[in-house]
């Protein structure tokens, strides 16, 4: 029963996970500028990376048949979530840093544009 | 023995949706008018192929596709690293 329970629980997480990656998918496409679309990347890694793989976890933590392998799966599926939640908001950090600082021009919704002053201005 | 079949059902409705997002951000790859575009819709494929080799291992039984898994959600973060690296020095177009 038991068992049951945990894969309804973690098939429920998988499809709200698809979900998040589809909107991310279409946000990803429609959004008109790199910021944004940053934006949009981050939720789809978060929810749509990190989610369903709690999710294929819990799946695996109930699926009797597997037998002793079930543990790896839902151990390393755990593992793989915790270093997609650590290094998703690292690297999509980094890459907006360095458009930032190789594009010349600002976006052109931008009213204020503080620091522009300071990269450009005075250096590094 | 029901909510086994149930739960099997609907990650097998998850599978359509998934390939669904990874078409988009194909086209977000082609489409990117910038390098650092291509790289973020690269990111998002990458962690979703991840996801989507551990929802196959589950469903196949194979458990030994989550170490791909594992090591490609590493290397997309090197890649970010490095195109990131390139493009603070200039040496590739912003």
């Amino acid at each position: 029963m038991i068992e049951g329970v945990l894969m309804l629980v973690g098939s429920v997480l998988i499809l709200v996970g698809s979900l998040f990656d589809l909107l991310a998918a279409l946000g990803l496409l429609r959004l008109p500028d790199l910021y944004t679309r940053i934006h949009a990347l981050t939720m789809g890694t978060i929810g749509g990376a990190v989610l369903p793989l709690i999710g294929v976890a819990l799946v695996a933590a109930g699926w009797v048949e597997l037998g002793s392998y079930r543990w790896y799966l839902a151990g390393a599926a755990i593992v793989t979530a915790i270093l997609i939640l650590m290094l998703a908001p690292a690297g999509s950090h980094a890459i907006a840093r360095a458009a930032y600082r190789a594009r010349s021009p600002s976006p052109s919704y931008v009213v204020i544009d503080e620091l522009a002053k300071k990269v450009r201005g005075g250096g590094r | 023995m029901e909510l086994r079949d149930l739960a099997v059902s609907i990650v097998m409705l998850s599978i359509p949706i998934y390939v669904l997002a990874f078409l988009l951000y194909v086209v977000r790859i082609v489409k990117g008018p910038t390098v650092a575009d291509m790289v973020i819709a690269v990111d998002a494929l990458g962690y979703d192929l991840a996801v989507f080799l551990t929802i196959l291992a589950v469903l196949f039984r194979v458990p030994f596709l989550v170490a791909v898994a594992m090591v490609l959600a590493l290397w997309i973060y090197a890649l970010d690293i490095y195109v990131a690296k390139y493009l603070e020095a200039k040496e590739v177009g912003a």
